[in-house]
């Protein structure tokens, strides 16, 4: 109790400062410079192809947690993906804005769309909106192909040229994804984010003791949509193409999948489940023809096993996350180090003894 | 004006598939309060079933709806029993995480036995139809209509008159007080699970007699159920009997009037638009 009323009236130095003095602190320092020294070891291709993407879709997981953190839930969350993604290539491309504020236009564009979808559904419950978004996501395709003309989606164009590729893009991105997350940390031990917790906890409770529920929960709203347009135009610029297939269903579901595989409202799954997911999709093909020698015989209306195979795994292993791990991959690291801890205090009582 | 009687034909055709799916989340719905977004994913393995019946063991079209109707009742009350029964009652978001996975799953299991060329059931009526001046109605579409009428009767009698439907009726509306009269709300778990799958199993029959399918077909029917459901409200079938025929009919003029890429769209803004006016549905009870 008293913990939660140092929160509340906390400020961000003070928040800032116990951050510094904790534990966490030196994870994350260690993660920010595995980070930032893993690329100087690695070939382009990896560091293109594997890594930018890692990044890239930690912020897009974060953002989707954000909203979860509010006890919200979406499944069309690529519609903003997507809208980031359209609006910072056609601002830059149509009305010759410079890439870099391109970017940050396009995510704010997608705030704004975030905000007029959020007005709509803020009284919705969690998976009516999980329905609606998803709707805003079909709609979003049917309207970007019947003005094709102006945006030409369909077919796709190349993203202006923002940072070279590979080393320098991968650090830009590398740092906006510290930076977003750094914000979203300080956003959910603000009093902001008690509300997000509040509400997630009983809706009707946090109401009663005078939080608006409506305000708070557009607000996440609008900030998960901020970051995933960011993520979007990021994304959009690391595969220096953009095209309408952005909105597919399967980039909605990406998130959650990383979110819940990671660890749902911590501020680390969303990390872990993107390396995750990421390598598994980078490095798991690979073994697609030894699948194929294998389990191909018993298949024979399929002529390549290996991507269902691995959609099919990949759904078996959501199932058993929540089914068995319902704090996702991180709650098993943390009861790890707890273990490993338990052990060196045993060992340092018997050398005391 | 043949072409405007026809496209409202075909949305009610449309509409009856939906109302069998519909009604069977709306009762997974109303008795445990369960968001399965697998839903469609049981109709598409209820069109492979009934294709497997009706190819490989040359069973006739219409009985091999028997056929999806028992084999997916039956994967549905194993699916209540090893997933969904955990995560019942925990976060309102662990439903959806299970049923996403589970559509990876079934689909890409449908994928590997199947195959992911578009597959068709072979009815003995292909071709033949009434014609009634200038518009033709082919029989598969008059027998669908039929055949969701009869499994729509038997539903409201199975609900209303018997002892399991009672139970089922207590249960949606206080699971605890129903425990306490001697109500086993597992049994009733499970067998209201295997019911809403066995309407899928049904109506994935029937879409593979009229419509060409593969394994992605699930994904929208589940959103448009979901979508009639809210128009029609929460729990209630009347309500979601009606929405599906509406909605159908409304799909279809929409393709009929703007063109086939506004099929989806229309839905969801219709859908979008009631919500905003009315976030608990058309017919929906206030407080849900």
């Amino acid at each position: 109790m008293q913990k939660m009323f140092a929160n509340l009236f906390g400020s961000i130095g003070r928040e800032l400062l116990s951050f510094y003095r904790s534990e966490k602190f030196y994870f994350v320092l260690g993660a920010m410079a595995i980070g930032a020294i893993i690329p100087l070891f690695v070939s382009d291709y990896v560091v293109g192809e594997v890594l930018t993407p890692m990044i890239i879709f930690t912020i897009y997981a974060s953002s989707w947690n954000l909203l979860a953190y509010s006890g919200q839930g979406s499944l069309g969350h690529a519609a903003f993906l997507g809208i980031g993604g359209f609006a910072s290539a056609l601002l830059a491309i149509k009305l010759g804005v410079p890439p870099i504020f391109g970017l940050f236009l396009g995510s704010l564009f997608s705030a704004a769309i975030g905000l007029l979808i959020g007005l709509a559904c803020v009284r919705l419950k969690a998976w009516f909106l999980a329905m609606v978004t998803f709707g805003f996501s079909v709609i979003i395709v049917t309207l970007i192909s019947q003005f094709d003309t102006v945006i030409g989606g369909i077919m796709g164009f190349p993203t202006p040229l923002l940072v070279e590729r590979g080393l320098p893009f991968y650090y830009m991105t590398f740092a906006l994804a510290a930076i977003s997350i750094f914000a979203m940390y300080l956003l959910m031990k603000s009093k902001m984010g008690l509300a997000f917790r509040a509400i997630h906890e009983n809706e009707l409770e946090a109401k009663m003791i005078g939080i608006n529920t409506a305000k708070y929960r557009l607000l996440a709203f609008v900030l998960s949509t901020f970051f995933a347009g960011l993520a979007g135009g990021l994304y959009a610029q690391s595969i220096r193409y953009i095209q309408v297939s952005v909105f597919d269903a399967y980039y909605s579901f990406l998130p959650l999948m990383m979110v819940v595989i990671g660890g749902l409202r911590t501020m680390e799954g969303p990390i872990i489940g993107s390396v995750i997911i990421v390598s598994i999709e980078s490095y798991l093909p690979r073994i697609d023809p030894i699948m194929q020698g294998l389990m191909g015989p018993l298949f024979p209306s399929v002529s390549n096993v290996g991507p269902p195979l691995r959609m099919l795994s990949l759904g078996l292993f959501l199932v058993i996350v929540v089914v068995f791990l319902p704090k996702g991959v991180s709650s098993l690291l943390y009861k790890i180090c707890n273990y490993f801890r338990e052990e060196t205090k045993e060992v340092n009582k018997l050398e005391g003894n | 004006m043949s072409g405007l009687v026809e496209t409202l034909l075909w949305g009610v055709v449309n509409g009856c598939i939906y109302i069998l799916l519909a009604t069977g989340l709306n009762i997974i719905f109303g008795v445990m309060k369960l968001v399965n977004f697998a839903h469609g994913q049981l109709l598409m393995i209820g069109a492979y079933v009934a294709f497997t019946a009706a190819t490989v063991f040359g069973l006739n079209a219409y009985l091999s709806i028997l056929v999806a109707i028992v084999t997916i009742a039956l994967i549905g009350a194993g699916l209540e029993r090893l997933t969904f029964r955990r995560v019942l009652g925990t976060d309102k978001l662990n439903e959806i995480f299970v049923s996403l996975g589970l559509i990876y799953v079934f689909e890409n299991v449908a994928v590997l036995l199947w195959g992911n060329k578009l597959k068709q059931i072979k009815s003995p009526f292909q071709g033949l139809g009434l014609s009634l001046g200038e518009v033709s109605i082919s029989y598969d579409l008059l027998l669908a209509i039929s055949v969701v009428t009869v499994i729509l009767i038997a539903l409201f009698v199975l609900i209303k008159k018997t002892k399991i439907g009672l139970a089922m009726r207590a249960t949606s509306q206080r699971s605890d007080t129903s425990m306490l009269m001697g109500v086993n709300i597992e049994k009733v778990y499970i067998f209201t699970f295997a019911l809403g799958a066995a309407l899928a199993g049904a109506a994935g029959a029937l879409y593979g007699i009229i419509f060409p399918f593969n394994p992605s077909i699930g994904a929208l029917p589940t959103i448009k159920a979901f979508a009639i459901i809210m128009l029609g409200g929460l729990g209630s079938i009347p309500g979601a009997i009606i929405g599906g025929l509406l909605y159908g009919i409304a799909e279809n003029t929409a393709v009929y009037f703007l063109g086939g890429i506004w099929q989806d769209a229309i839905a969801f803004a219709l859908l979008i638009i009631v919500l905003v006016i009315r976030p608990t549905g058309l017919f929906g009870e206030k407080g849900e």
